[in-house]
C-alpha cells in the first residue's frame, strides 16, 4: 500500500490529527502539516530527499497541544530523535504515529540516503590544518597527540560565524532555558562566547543525547565536522555507559531528574573486552 | 491545529537565502533555512534563523507614524504619504534638490530601484542615488 493511503488512513481512523510529511512548492520539497481538513492535501504528499527534523516540528506542536496525536514519516535518524525524546519526556510515544521509509540508496550501502555515507573530498588546507570529517573518531585519536588535536580542531571552531545553525536545527536541542539565551551568561549587547567556548560545551551536552543524525554538519555554513566530534563524544559514553542514544527507550545515564539517577558504568567485564 | 512551512527569501541582506518559516496555526513559529535552495543551500546566518522574532515583535512598525509636536502619532497612508510629500517639496524649493538623497535596497526588485532612482532624478533632481550594496 503506498504512502498516501496509509496516511488517508491514519487521518480517517483519527489515529493521527495531523501527519507530518513533505510536499513540493515552487519545486521545493518541504515539511507539511496534513490534516483531515485538508484531505485533498494529501495528493501533494512526498519522501523528500531533503531531510528536516520533522520530530522537532513535533515537539513544537506538541508544545501547543500535548495531547495532539501527530503522525510522522521517519527514516531511521528520525526514529532515534524520537525515541530520545520520549525517554526524555520531550514527546508521548502514545501520541506519536510513525510511518519509517527507506533511506534512499547511496553507493555505498543499500537502503540508505545518509549523504554521509558517500565521503565528500577534503581539501589540502583542511588535511594539513583541520579535521578530516571522513575519519572515524577512534583513528583520529590515535593518529594525533593531545596538542595536533587541540591546534586542529581550533582551526576547525575558528572558522565559525556564529549562526548558532548546530542548535537550532539539532532535534534533540529541546532545554527550555538554552545557556545561550541566558542573560546573565550571555549579556544581551555583547559578543557572543569566544571560540572554543560555545562548541566545547555544546559537545558536552551532545554526550548521551547526540543520535548521529549529522543535521547540524549539512546547517553548518563553515563546514565544521560537528559530527565526528559528537561521535567520538559518544564513543565515550558508550565504552563507559554501554549506552547509545536513541537506540531504544532507556534513559540516558546523565538523566538527573527523575525517579533515580541512573549514571552508574557498565559492568567490569563488558569493559574488558574493548 | 495545523502547520505548514512557507518558503520565503531572507529579509536582511542582498545575498538572498532561502528560508522557510514554520507557521501554526497562523503564527510564525520559527525559521528554517531552504535545504534545496541554490543559494544557502540549507544554511543560514544568525540573522536568518531568527527571522520570525522581529516578525513576531510587539515592537514591530504595523502603521506609519507621523511625529506631531514631539510625539510620533498613528496615521493613514494617504496621510502619511502625502506629509512626506509636502515636506519634500518644501525642502527642495529651500534648499535646492541636492540636499535630499534617495537610498535603495538590494531587497527590492530592480524595477523598484529604477523608480526609486528616476524618482530622485527627474522628480526632486538630483543625482544623489546610493544604494546598500555600495558599502
Amino acid at each position: 500500500m503506498d504512502i498516501i493511503n496509509q496516511v488517508e488512513q491514519l487521518l480517517e481512523q483519527e489515529k493521527v490529527d495531523i501527519f507530518l510529511g513533505y510536499r513540493e512548492i515552487d519545486g521545493h520539497l518541504i515539511p507539511h502539516g496534513f490534516t483531515r481538513e485538508n484531505m485533498d492535501e494529501l495528493r501533494d504528499l512526498r519522501v523528500s530527499d531533503q531531510r528536516y527534523s520533522l520530530e522537532k516540528i513535533a515537539t513544537h506542536l506538541a508544545e501547543k497541544d500535548p495531547e495532539l496525536k501527530i503522525g510522522i514519516i521517519a527514516r531511521e535518524c528520525n526514529q532515534r530523535a524520537l525515541n530520545l525524546l520520549y525517554t526524555w519526556n520531550q514527546l508521548k510515544p502514545e501520541n506519536i504515529e510513525t510511518i519509517t521509509v527507506n533511506c534512499c540508496p547511496s553507493k555505498l550501502k543499500h537502503h540508505s540516503d545518509c549523504s554521509y555515507l558517500e565521503p565528500g573530498k577534503t581539501g589540502d588546507v583542511k588535511k594539513k590544518q583541520g579535521v578530516d570529517p571522513n575519519t572515524n573518531p577512534a583513528g583520529f585519536m590515535e593518529s594525533y597527540n593531545g596538542t595536533q588535536r587541540f591546534s586542529r580542531w581550533m582551526y576547525e571552531f575558528s572558522k565559525c560565524i556564529k549562526c548558532y545553525g548546530c542548535r537550532n536545527i539539532c532535534p534533540v536541542c529541546f532545554c527550555t532555558e538554552c545557556s545561550l539565551e541566558h542573560p546573565d551568561l550571555v549579556e544581551p549587547g555583547n559578543l557572543p562566547p569566544e571560540v572554543p567556548i560555545f562548541h566545547l560545551v555544546r559537545a558536552v551536552h551532545m554526550a548521551g543525547r547526540c543520535i548521529d543524525c549529522g543535521l547540524c554538519e549539512e546547517a553548518c555554513p563553515a563546514e565544521i565536522p560537528l559530527r565526528l566530534l559528537y561521535r567520538e563524544m559518544n564513543r565515550i559514553v558508550s565504552d563507559v555507559f554501554d549506552y547509545r542514544p536513541g537506540e531504544g527507550l532507556e534513559k540516558s545515564p546523565f538523566t538527573m531528574i527523575g525517579d533515580k539517577v541512573t549514571l552508574e558504568p557498565k559492568p567490569m567485564d563488558a569493559q574488558g573486552e574493548k | 491545529m495545523n502547520c505548514k512551512f512557507v518558503p520565503s527569501i531572507c529579509s536582511y541582506c542582498g545575498t538572498g537565502c532561502g528560508v522557510l518559516f514554520e507557521v501554526i496555526d497562523g503564527r510564525i513559529n520559527s525559521t528554517v533555512p531552504n535545504k534545496s535552495y541554490p543559494v544557502n543551500q540549507g544554511k543560514l546566518c544568525i540573522k536568518g534563523w531568527n527571522l520570525h522574532e522581529y516578525i513576531n515583535s510587539f515592537m514591530r512598525l504595523k502603521a506609519p507614524l507621523i511625529k506631531e509636536d514631539g510625539r510620533f502619532q498613528k496615521a493613514a497612508w494617504n496621510e502619511a504619504v502625502n506629509h512626506a510629500a509636502r515636506n519634500f517639496s518644501r525642502i527642495r524649493d529651500e534648499s535646492g534638490p541636492d540636499s535630499i538623497g534617495v537610498l535603495v535596497s538590494a531587497k527590492v526588485t530592480n524595477e523598484e530601484n529604477y523608480l526609486a532612482q528616476k524618482f530622485a532624478r527627474a522628480t526632486i533632481g538630483t543625482n544623489n542615488v546610493d544604494h546598500c550594496a555600495r558599502l
